[in-house]
């Protein structure tokens, strides 16, 4: 089942190619038939009824998509940002005693690096609940 | 290692700088001190004094040929900043924040010109892709900037993933990320490694908008504004050919014989597709960027042939395109029109201006006496070295006579047409004093390109 | 390393590991890839296109870790902690997707706000 990734490069001559030239008629030729056999076979009903939405039988009125204030997104996007760098702080922690304070000090300037974002957000006023 | 770090710090003061500083001015040369103090103290580790002693665990290598490279950038972007810092202005109010992310961008570039890992590799390219993503959707009320951005961050991100199924490729048949693991292949490499090798030999010519995977180019740097699409153009799109040398020579040199007829298709691909395409545009700003696709396809000459002449050649083509690039986009930037009629009678309006344009011009055309030619001439021959390279060579000639077309009808509308009534650019003696200066650096390495290859071996 | 020892190799290592051989794993997140590549192609809707890169990215994580358990599990005669630097790689990666993932939705909201849609069909400004 592997063997397919494991072939020998050096086989370029041209024939070896052929099994995939095979497959390749075979899955164009297969999907071309069958998008015919389907187009000829099925049978066809063009009704309005079917472009509308199916809602349980009540009609669907206005858009469900409601304009939402951009505070949200913000607050959202760096909650994602400031939880995702906090993965680096669990190969420290695994390595807590090994790495010493040379460790203590490299992940004190990460965070030290963390904070002067987490302070440009606040000056940029980012996290203003308020109006 | 001393710009690396003091790039990423001053990314941060420069975020800062705009909440502190109220001036723009002083923002501005807040920036260009900066990028001065960058360069100073990266000539200084070259001469063997390092501020920072980091071990990098082998995943960096500040060797000549990265220290070299982080010079010509600084001085390119000192330049950029010097000429264009000004027109920042008019992209958007957050000011500051555009040189914060040049800053990281250039923090990015001393990572990809110095990386021994392919994670060093990724975070690079990744460092400086993010930050461009920003920067070309930075005029936001513009639909084209934001088409561009959302283009490029979508179509970026795409060839990222490429990259990185390759590294987990490589790193899969060889257990380590080191440039110097991969490269240990005897007779019959396995499949793993050579998958990965092409995944990233596609994202790579992705990242350098080279043929069939240049489509992004045209519409990004189009869309982005100018001054920034002058960035995106040289200083960036130089850092990620370093990276691509130093990838395929280090990493997978002894695997050549798999990826030089790649190589050759690319490269003949991304000659013929700038320059054909480039000769319909009616924009001045579209025909750069076919035209950077172009010059990308001439860089590609040294990733084939990859000898001695190619490494020295591809730091003088590099250090020739962007100091012309840079020129050219500087002088766009304060044009209102961007068309090659918006060019019609300049030599008349402003001598000075037109003089420097018609020498960057000549000189990405590659004529004689500028810089341009000799590094044309370094590439083609390193290429025609190399076995079964002559007729890739000769067809860069024929291509490069093409782009003497498109380059001198802005000369022509310059110098031979009528313009109408609007008047010339302002320009402030700042500007045009650079500029003579740039115009007078690419003649300059035109005479005696041994001034710049003499600093790579001192 | 020539491509015989390469899949002694992996034989060695699915063979200590007792567990799954690492061709399984390595099919998956190449299945797993190839669904988001089809996906970034295909799909018309930014934020679609943009979870299809992350499933990418999210199977080449997959493939990192299996790699890395595969080589621990055959170097750590020599070497205790061989392998562990793909695992390490794998939380850059989903930094550095972090990172990508709020400039993309800024970027896409950025656009919704402009032309009230995320329908890629709709950049087509750029061409003449």
């Amino acid at each position: 089942m592997f063997h397919l990734l494991q072939t020998g490069l050096n086989s370029t001559d041209a024939g070896s190619y052929l099994p995939v030239g095979i497959q390749i008629l075979i899955a164009i030729g297969l999907v071309a038939f069958l998008m015919f056999a389907t187009h000829m076979l099925g049978p066809k009903r063009k009704t309005t009824d079917k472009l509308q939405n199916f809602s349980s039988g009540i009609e669907s009125h206005g858009d469900a998509r409601q304009p939402m204030a951009i505070k949200y997104f913000l607050t959202a996007i760096l909650f994602v940002l400031f939880d995702v760098e906090v993965i680096f702080f669990y190969p420290y922690a695994v390595n807590f005693r090994e790495l010493g304070w040379n460790g203590f000090w490299a992940v004190l300037m990460f965070v030290g690096f963390f904070l002067c974002g987490f302070t440009y957000i606040i000056k940029k006023g980012a996290l203003k609940w308020e109006d | 290692m001393n710009a690396l770090i003091l790039s990423a710090v001053f990314g941060v003061v420069m975020m800062f700088s705009g909440i502190l500083l109220k001036q723009k001015s002083a923002v501005r040369n807040l920036a260009i001190a900066g990028i001065l103090l960058l360069l100073v103290s990266n000539v200084l580790e070259t001469y063997g004094t390092a501020f920072f002693k980091v071990n990098v665990n082998g995943m960096m290598y500040f060797d000549r040929l990265a220290l070299f490279f982080n010079t010509i950038v600084f001085v390119s972007a000192l330049l950029y900043f010097l000429l264009t810092a000004k027109d920042m202005e008019k992209v958007g109010v957050n000011y500051a924040e555009y040189f914060a992310l040049i800053f990281f961008i250039l923090c990015g570039i001393t990572l990809t010109s110095s990386f021994k890992s392919l994670l060093i590799l990724f975070l690079g390219i990744e460092i400086i892709s993010i930050p461009l993503y920003i920067l070309t959707g930075t005029d936001k009320r513009n639909l084209k900037s934001n088409e561009a951005s959302l283009k490029y961050l979508l179509l970026g991100a795409f060839s990222t993933g490429l990259m990185l199924m390759g590294i987990a490729l490589i790193y899969g048949a060889k257990g380590t990320f080191s440039t110097e693991g991969a490269n240990l292949v005897t007779d019959k490499p396995s499949v793993l490694l050579v998958a990965g090798m092409i995944l990233l030999l596609f994202s790579m010519s992705f990242k350098a908008s080279a043929a069939p995977f240049h489509f992004w180019t045209p519409d990004v740097y189009d869309g982005a504004p100018t001054v920034f699409t002058s960035f995106m153009a040289t200083i960036v799109k130089a850092a990620v050919f370093i990276a691509f040398i130093r990838l395929f020579d280090e990493a997978f040199g002894t695997l050549r014989a798999q990826w030089q007829l790649w190589i050759a298709v690319i490269t003949a691909a991304t000659l013929f597709i700038g320059n054909i395409t480039a000769v319909f545009q009616q924009s001045v700003k579209r025909m750069l960027a076919y035209s950077s696709i172009a010059q990308a396809g001439f860089m590609l000459l040294s990733l084939y042939a990859m000898n001695t002449d190619a490494k020295e050649g591809i730091l003088l083509y590099v250090t020739a395109y962007s100091f012309a690039t840079i020129g050219i986009f500087a002088v766009l930037a304060r044009m209102n029109d961007y068309t090659f009629d918006g060019f019609n009678g300049l030599a008349q309006k402003d001598p000075l201006v037109a003089g420097s344009l018609t020498v960057f011009l000549l000189s990405l055309a590659g004529i004689p006496l500028t810089a341009g030619f000799l590094a044309k001439f370094y590439m083609l021959k390193a290429t025609i070295a190399t076995p079964q390279g002559l007729w890739l060579a000769i067809f860069a000639i024929l291509m490069a006579a093409v782009s003497v077309y498109y380059y001198f009808r802005v000369i022509q509308a310059m110098y031979f047409k009528e313009g109408d009534d609007a008047k010339a650019p302002e320009t402030t003696p700042v500007f045009r004093g650079t500029l003579v200066i740039l115009a007078a650096l690419v003649i300059l390495l035109g005479i005696f390109p041994d001034l710049l290859l003499h600093w790579f071996y001192f | 390393m020539s491509h015989k020892k390469g899949s002694q190799l992996i034989a060695q290592g699915s063979k200590l590991k007792k567990g799954m051989p690492i061709n399984y794993y390595i099919f998956l997140s190449l299945a797993l890839f190839a669904i988001g590549i089809v996906g970034v192609l295909t799909r018309r809707n930014a934020i679609i296109i943009f979870m299809c890169i992350e499933l990418m990215l999210n199977a080449v994580n997959l493939l990192l870790v299996a790699f890395s358990k595969m080589h621990h599990a055959a170097n750590v005669a020599v070497n205790a902690t061989a392998g562990t630097d793909g695992q390490l790689f794998v939380f850059f990666i989903m930094v550095v997707a972090a990172a990508e993932v709020s400039v993309g939705l800024a970027i896409i909201v950025m656009m919704y706000r402009n032309i009230h849609s995320v329908d890629v069909n709709f950049l087509n400004r750029l061409k003449h």
